[in-house]
C-alpha cells in the first residue's frame, strides 16, 4: 500500500467544527497539569474524525472543552479556539456556549447508565431539550420520542419510551444515548468512547448504527475511543495524542499501514491479531510499549513520548520537543525521526477488524 | 404494590407486637427491682397487707408476680394486649383515661412537630443547597462549621441556656415593652401556656428544628454534590439546558432520593428531642406527660404512650419507604 493522495484529503470542504490550539490546564494539588496542549483539528460535514489515545492522553477533556462542560475550576482553558461555522465558541458566555452546542454539537456519553438520568423515563429525557426549548406540547413530545427511538432501532419503540434507563440493555441504552444527541438535529456529533462499556457484538452494532446516521445525515463525526479496531472500520482521518499533544494526524489508512510516528506504530504493533506478521514468531508474545504513560505533572523533557520510544535519540531528549509538521502530503507528526518511521516497511493492513467479521481461528 | 404494603404493614405489626413485649418486660423488670410503685401511695406509713393489695389492684399491679424477681408476668401482659384490643388503654395512677391524657397532650406535641418539621427542612434544604452550590468557598465553609457546632451542642444545653439566659430577659423586655399579651412576650415566655399554643412553642421548636437540621445540611450538601458532578447531569448540560433547569430537575430531584430517607430517623431524633423540649419547657404534650409518667412509675400511661408512639413511627417508616420508591424507579416492589 502506498500513500493514497485522494484518500488522504477528503476535507476538501469546508470544516464545520474547528479545534485550534487548545490548551487545557487543571489546578491539582500537585500543581498545575497540562492535559491538553496545543491540539487542533477539524472535522466537516459527512467526515468522521476519529481522536486516539490511551487514557490521560487529553482526547476526553478536549471533547470536554469543546461542549463547555469542563469544570472550571479546577480545568481552565489557558488559550485556543474552538470555532463552529466561524464562531469561536470559547469566546461566548458559558450559558451561551451551552445553548449553542445544544443546538449544533451534540455528544454521546461512554457509559449510558450512568449518562442518562435514572429517575426519568427514556421518553421525557429523549425531548427534555425540545421542550425546554420550544415548548412542544407533551403529545408532540411523545411523538417524536417514539420517533428518535424508532431511528436507532429501538424495537417496540411506541412503549419503551415509557421505561426508564434501568430497563434497557446496555446496547438498547447507547442507542437511547445516541437517539438523544440526535433529537435536535446537530450538525456535529461528538461520540466519546461510545462503544467502550458494551460487549464485543454489541459494539459492532453500535458503530455500524453510528456510521448509518452519520453517512445519512451527513454529519460530521468526532469519534474519540482507544479502540483502533473501531478506527479502521468508521473513520477517515486519525488524531493520535499522547500526554496532552496530537503526535500523529493522517488519513486512517496511512497512519495504520504507515505511520509517522513511532508512538502510532507500537500502538499498531500491540493489537492482538489472529495472523502472525510476516517474518513474525507464530508464538511471539504481544508487543506492549514499554513503561507506562507519562504523569502529567512530571512531563519528561524534550518528546513526551522518547521514555518509551525504541528509536529515540539524543536529541529527543531536548527541550524544545518536536512539534506537528507537514511530514508527507496530508499527513503530520510530532517525531523529529517522522521520515525514518515512514521509511520502515509498511504493516499489512491492521489486522483490527470490526467485531462482526472476527472469525474463530 | 398491595402486596408490598400489606407485607410491609404486617412486618410493622410484628415490630409493634416486639416492642410491646420488650417494654412490658423493662416495665416488669422494673417494678421488681425498685418495689411496687403503690408503697409511694402510703407515703411514710406501713400500709397493712389488704390496703396495698387495694393499691396495687388499683394500679393494675395487684398480679403476685410484679413482687417476683425475673417473672416475666405473661400473664398481666395478655390481659393489657386484650384490653388495648378492645378500645381500653387503661388509666393513670389518679384515674384518668389514658386516651383521655393523650388527647390534651398530642396536639401540643403535634404543633412541636410542625414548627421542627418545617424548621428542619427549610434550614436544611437551603443551607444544604446553598454549601453545594459554593462548594469550597467561604459560604461553604461557613455553613458546615455551623452544622458541626451546633451538633456538638447537645439539644438540652441550647435549651437550659435559652430557658435561663434568654428569656427571662427578653419576656421582662417585651412585657414592658408592648405588654404581657403581646406577641413578642408570649414567644419568650420561658415556659409553655396552653393558652397561647402556638405562640409559646415556637422558639423551643425552631431551636429543636436547627438542631435536627445541622446533620440534615451535610446529608443534602453531600447528596446534592454527589450529583453535581455526575454524568447524567454532565448530559443534561450537554444538550444545551439553563443551569436553572439543570439544577431542579437533575440536582436537586435526583438528590432528594437519600434526603427522604433521611426524614424516618430524623423523625426519630425529634421525638427524642420533644421528650426533652416538652419536659424543660413544660409543655403539655406527649414527651412530657411521659417524662412525667416514668418518673411516678405510672405503669399504664408509659406504656400507652410509648406504644402509641412506636406506631406512629411504624406508619412513618412504611410511608417513607413507599415515598422512596415513588422517587426513585430503581426501587421496585416484591
Amino acid at each position: 500500500m502506498t500513500d493514497d493522495p485522494t484518500g488522504g484529503d477528503r476535507s476538501s470542504t469546508e470544516p464545520l467544527l474547528e479545534v485550534e490550539d487548545l490548551v487545557v490546564e487543571f489546578a491539582t494539588s500537585d500543581g498545575v497539569v497540562r492535559a491538553v496542549d496545543g491540539l487542533s483539528w477539524s472535522v466537516s460535514a459527512g467526515e468522521t474524525l476519529a481522536v486516539v489515545g490511551e487514557s490521560g492522553s487529553g482526547k476526553s477533556v478536549s471533547s470536554l472543552a469543546v461542549m463547555g462542560l469542563l469544570q472550571t475550576p479546577p480545568a481552565r482553558i489557558v488559550r485556543g479556539s474552538v470555532r463552529f461555522r466561524g464562531t469561536d465558541l470559547l469566546s461566548l458566555p458559558r450559558a451561551e456556549h451551552r445553548r449553542y452546542c445544544g443546538d449544533h454539537v451534540a455528544m454521546v456519553f461512554q457509559d449510558a447508565l450512568a449518562a442518562l438520568n435514572p429517575v426519568y423515563t427514556v421518553g421525557f429525557q429523549l425531548t427534555e431539550a425540545l421542550v425546554a426549548r420550544t415548548g412542544t406540547s407533551r403529545r408532540e413530545a411523545r411523538r417524536r420520542a417514539v420517533e428518535l427511538l424508532d431511528l436507532v432501532r429501538v424495537p417496540n419503540a411506541a412503549q419503551r419510551v415509557r421505561d426508564y434507563p434501568h430497563q434497557f440493555s446496555g446496547g438498547m441504552r447507547q442507542r437511547v444515548m445516541i437517539a438523544m444527541a440526535l433529537a435536535l438535529d446537530p450538525q456535529v456529533l461528538i461520540a466519546d468512547e461510545p462503544t467502550t462499556a458494551l460487549d464485543v457484538t454489541v459494539q459492532a452494532q453500535i458503530m455500524t448504527l453510528l456510521a448509518e446516521i452519520q453517512a445519512e445525515r451527513q454529519m460530521a463525526l468526532v469519534l474519540i475511543t482507544h479502540d483502533l479496531g473501531v478506527v479502521a472500520s468508521v473513520a477517515d482521518r486519525v488524531t493520535v495524542m499522547y500526554a496532552g499533544r496530537a503526535v500523529e494526524q493522517a488519513p486512517v489508512l496511512d497512519a495504520f499501514t504507515r505511520p509517522a510516528h513511532p508512538y502510532t506504530a507500537a500502538l499498531l504493533r500491540s493489537v492482538p491479531r489472529l495472523e502472525a506478521l510476516p517474518g513474525e514468531d507464530e508464538d511471539a508474545e504481544l508487543a506492549v510499549i514499554p513503561g507506562r504513560p507519562p504523569e502529567l505533572v512530571a512531563l519528561p523533557p524534550g518528546c513526551s513520548f522518547h521514555p518509551r520510544c525504541q528509536r529515540s535519540v539524543a536529541g529527543c531528549r531536548v527541550d524544545p520537543g518536536p512539534a506537528l509538521r507537514l511530514v508527507a502530503p496530508g499527513r503530520r507528526a510530532a517525531c523529529h525521526l517522522a521520515e525514518e518511521q515512514l521509511a520502515d516497511p509498511p504493516v499489512p493492513v491492521a489486522a483490527p477488524a470490526p467485531a462482526e467479521e472476527v472469525r474463530g481461528g | 404494590m398491595g402486596r408490598y404494603v400489606a407485607r410491609r404493614l404486617l412486618q410493622g405489626l410484628l415490630t409493634l407486637f416486639l416492642v410491646m413485649v420488650l417494654l412490658h418486660l423493662l416495665t416488669t423488670a422494673a417494678i421488681q427491682l425498685n418495689g411496687n410503685p403503690a408503697l409511694a401511695f402510703f407515703g411514710d406509713r406501713v400500709p397493712t397487707a389488704a390496703q396495698l393489695q387495694a393499691v396495687s389492684e388499683r394500679y393494675g399491679l395487684g398480679d403476685a408476680c410484679y413482687n417476683q424477681l425475673g417473672n416475666p408476668c405473661v400473664g398481666p401482659f395478655l390481659d393489657r394486649l386484650a384490653a388495648y384490643a378492645t378500645g381500653d388503654f387503661g388509666t393513670d395512677l389518679r384515674g384518668r383515661e389514658v386516651t383521655e391524657i393523650v388527647a390534651v397532650a398530642a396536639p401540643n406535641t403535634l404543633r412541636l412537630f410542625a414548627v421542627v418539621g418545617l424548621t428542619w427542612l427549610v434550614v436544611g434544604m437551603t443551607l444544604g443547597s446553598l454549601a453545594a452550590r459554593y462548594r469550597g468557598r467561604a459560604a461553604d465553609h461557613g455553613i458546615r462549621a455551623g452544622s458541626i457546632l451546633v451538633d456538638a451542642f447537645p439539644v438540652f444545653v441550647m435549651l437550659l441556656v435559652y430557658k435561663f439566659v434568654v428569656t427571662v430577659p427578653m419576656s421582662t423586655w417585651a412585657r414592658d415593652t408592648f405588654g404581657a399579651e403581646s406577641l413578642p412576650a408570649l414567644l419568650f415566655r420561658p415556659s409553655f401556656s396552653p393558652d397561647h399554643p402556638w405562640a409559646t412553642v415556637l422558639v423551643p421548636g425552631v431551636l429543636l428544628g436547627l438542631a435536627g437540621s445541622a446533620a440534615f445540611i451535610r446529608l443534602v450538601r453531600a447528596a446534592q454534590l454527589e450529583n453535581y458532578n455526575a454524568e447524567h447531569v454532565r448530559t443534561a448540560r450537554s444538550k444545551g439546558l439553563g443551569e436553572r433547569h439543570v439544577t431542579l430537575f437533575h440536582i436537586v430531584r435526583n438528590s432528594s432520593i437519600p434526603v427522604v430517607t433521611a426524614i424516618g430517623f430524623v423523625f426519630a431524633e425529634a421525638l427524642a428531642g420533644a421528650v426533652v423540649t416538652e419536659g424543660l419547657m413544660n409543655v403539655y404534650g406527649m414527651g412530657g406527660v411521659l417524662w412525667s409518667a416514668v418518673r411516678d412509675s405510672d405503669v399504664s400511661v408509659v406504656v400507652g404512650i410509648v406504644t402509641l408512639l412506636a406506631v406512629v413511627t411504624v406508619v412513618v417508616m412504611i410511608v417513607v419507604d413507599l415515598l422512596y420508591a415513588a422517587l426513585d424507579p430503581r426501587i421496585r416492589f416484591d
